[in-house]
């Protein structure tokens, strides 16, 4: 069913809408975001692979009815194979990942709904424009449209970081839509630069005119549109020398926002570097960038969570930092390596997701964040405090988890594709991760409670345990069973390179 | 000395930009910092619909009767304008958000000094 393609950007779309509209009435807000949250991840496991042409507007080479009578120059030139409407592209790792981003979207709304005391008609459609933006990133085949849904991401982005009312919610949200302002035109002006040597948005003919010598891939204007693209994708994911301010945006939103917010960034992240991949895939500099960039993000984004006294931002980093595994995978653009970077994504969301919410009860009890004031709340609840704990392992690709066995993908590929040196990095910046992860972790659950700490009465509510639990049980199924991840992304990745 | 118009333009698009960041980057009012950022916007949208135009030509709009032949020769190319009113509705709804943090950031510091509000 090719036509739940765009179903799967135009329902959250229309929820998000329909929620504004109603957000005073808090049943009805809870009843449409829970069934649409139900059903985000449901449509694309019955949506079968394809292309969606919307208005209907097939390449004429599809369409002999419309060529016939046509002139000459229309049906007997290129003009033939072009797409002349916006195409969206369904195959199995978009699947996989609108799957994953869309159990994710669920479990935060569901969370969300229950953790305030009033429902937020308004904050769950800032959550749901996200989403939808997101999945039209990742399904759009026009940069035009990946560059309007990138705007609307950033947006619903800045949306959710004010909806938290932290302290200085407003001047982080100011800082990320300053950046937002200047990265979105950059992003608009490659594509003005792609559209002007090749007459063209739609990314696979784009790819056809440069393959077929129709644009000369020794343009430097393409090697301009090139840059300007790394520098959306740079702003977009977090990455060096954005990876400051995003996580800033994580530390200032809830905890439960801040775990879309990286789920956004994550798949942001993937989707503008494989369209990066599928057109400057004859400039050898562009995966070496990745690389070098990616190496960039481990690196500082790890050792910066080490000197973190605020646990959002702690993770905040630690995230940036697990988004250069996925870069590397990327980078090495063998199909191993983009099988494992992939992987790598689809994990990191996941585990990210469930360290945030995790953290988040700490704050849910206390309302601290920082964790030199925070300890001994093991005792509170022990059992939250495994997940946490456990969280934690899989974050560091400790067996049986999910990102060990991603993490091993991309140790794989690294030495296959001639640069082991890069399989030692990741291995020792992991366990780097895991000592920052358990020093937070002492902090704030086993060494001896402040006694100046207040924990309020309040029952951490069943929808965040639900959620933490759902997001563990999909950790240990992937880790156990990779070849349900790797099934989905393998093909993917040996008809990128 | 004539100067083409699309040069005219291209030149034009590229100091709206190169003016927009150094107002974005260098000055310290948050309201002049917008301005710079609508700039770069403004100067992004100049080099689109810059792109799209075709000295002595025609609007794109292929009337009944008309020669294929004489359209293709002298229209306009219509995709970039289409891009630009898309992207002067996001730059507006960016600029209105951008704007209301700002009245808002103004009542709770007194200022609009970049300088005093946003760093921490």
């Amino acid at each position: 069913m090719n036509s739940l393609i765009p179903i799967m950007v135009i329902l959250p779309i229309t929820c998000a809408l329909l929620l504004n509209l109603i957000h005073t009435k808090e049943r009805a807000v809870k009843i449409l975001a829970i069934i649409v949250g139900i059903a985000l991840p449901i449509i694309p496991l019955l949506t079968s692979y394809g292309l969606h042409y919307f208005g209907g507007h097939a390449p004429l080479i599809n369409n002999p009815v419309l060529a016939q009578g046509l002139p000459a120059f229309l049906t007997e030139t290129v003009l033939n194979i072009y797409h002349p409407a916006i195409t969206y592209i369904f195959s199995s790792a978009q699947q996989l990942f609108i799957f994953i981003l869309g159990i994710m979207a669920f479990l935060v709304i569901f969370t969300s709904l229950n953790e305030t005391k009033r429902a937020s008609g308004v904050y769950a459609f800032l959550m749901f424009m996200g989403t939808a933006a997101v999945t039209a990133i990742l399904l759009s085949d026009d940069i035009f449209n990946l560059y309007v849904f990138f705007e609307i991401a950033a947006l619903s982005q800045v949306g959710i970081i004010i909806a938290s009312n932290a302290e200085r919610s407003y001047e982080t949200a100011l800082k990320y839509l300053f950046l937002a302002s200047i990265a979105a035109p950059m992003l608009l002006l490659a594509v003005a630069f792609l559209l002007g040597v090749s007459g063209n948005v739609n990314i696979t003919d784009i790819i056809y005119s440069i393959n077929t010598g129709l644009v000369d891939p020794q343009n430097p204007v393409l090697l301009m549109a090139c840059g300007l693209l790394f520098f959306g994708w740079l702003y977009g994911a977090g990455l060096p020398p954005f990876h400051t301010i995003k996580s800033a945006v994580y530390s200032k939103a809830l905890p439960h926002g801040a775990a879309l917010l990286q789920a956004f960034s994550v798949f942001t992240f993937v989707a503008i570097a494989i369209i990066i991949l599928r057109i400057f895939s004859f400039i050898p500099l562009a995966k070496i960038f990745i690389i070098v960039i990616s190496l960039l993000a481990m690196i500082l984004g790890i050792t910066m969570a080490l000197m973190q006294t605020d646990f959002k931002r702690l993770i905040g980093y630690l995230a940036v930092g697990e988004l250069g595994y996925i870069g590397i995978g990327l980078g090495l653009g063998t199909a191993l390596g983009i099988t494992a970077g992939l992987f790598q994504a689809v994990n990191e969301a996941l585990i990210t997701s469930l360290i945030f919410i995790g953290f988040g009860t700490i704050f849910y009890k206390t309302g601290i964040s920082n964790i030199n004031k925070l300890g001994g709340l093991m005792t509170e609840n022990p059992r939250l405090s495994f997940i946490v704990i456990l969280s934690g392992f899989a974050m560091a690709g400790i067996p049986p988890f999910n990102a060990f066995q991603s993490k091993l993908l991309l140790v794989q590929a690294s030495i296959t594709a001639g640069l082991p040196e890069l399989g030692i990095i990741m291995v020792l910046l992991s366990i780097v991760t895991f000592m920052t992860f358990m020093k937070a972790f002492y902090t704030i659950y086993l060494r001896p409670k402040p006694s100046d700490l207040e924990i309020n009465d309040k029952d951490i509510p069943k929808a965040t345990v639900i959620s933490m639990v759902v997001l563990l049980v999909l950790c240990l199924i992937l880790g156990l069973f990779p070849q349900i991840a790797t099934s989905f992304l393998e093909p993917f990745a040996q008809g990128l390179i | 000395m004539v100067i083409d118009v699309q040069v005219a333009s291209f030149f034009t698009a590229a100091a709206l930009i190169v003016l927009g960041l150094f107002a974005a980057l260098f000055i310290d009012n948050l309201i002049k910092k917008v301005i710079g950022l609508a700039f770069i916007a403004d100067g992004v949208n100049l080099f689109l619909v810059t792109l799209g135009y075709r000295p002595g030509g025609m609007v794109y709009i292929f009337l009944p009767g008309m020669s294929a032949d004489i359209f293709t020769q002298t229209a306009s190319y219509p995709l970039p304008f289409a891009m630009v009113l898309t992207s002067i509705v996001i730059g507006a709804s960016t600029l209105a958000v951008m704007l209301g943090i700002i009245i808002i950031l103004y009542k709770k510091h007194g200022t609009i000094s970049a300088s005093k509000i946003l760093n921490e």
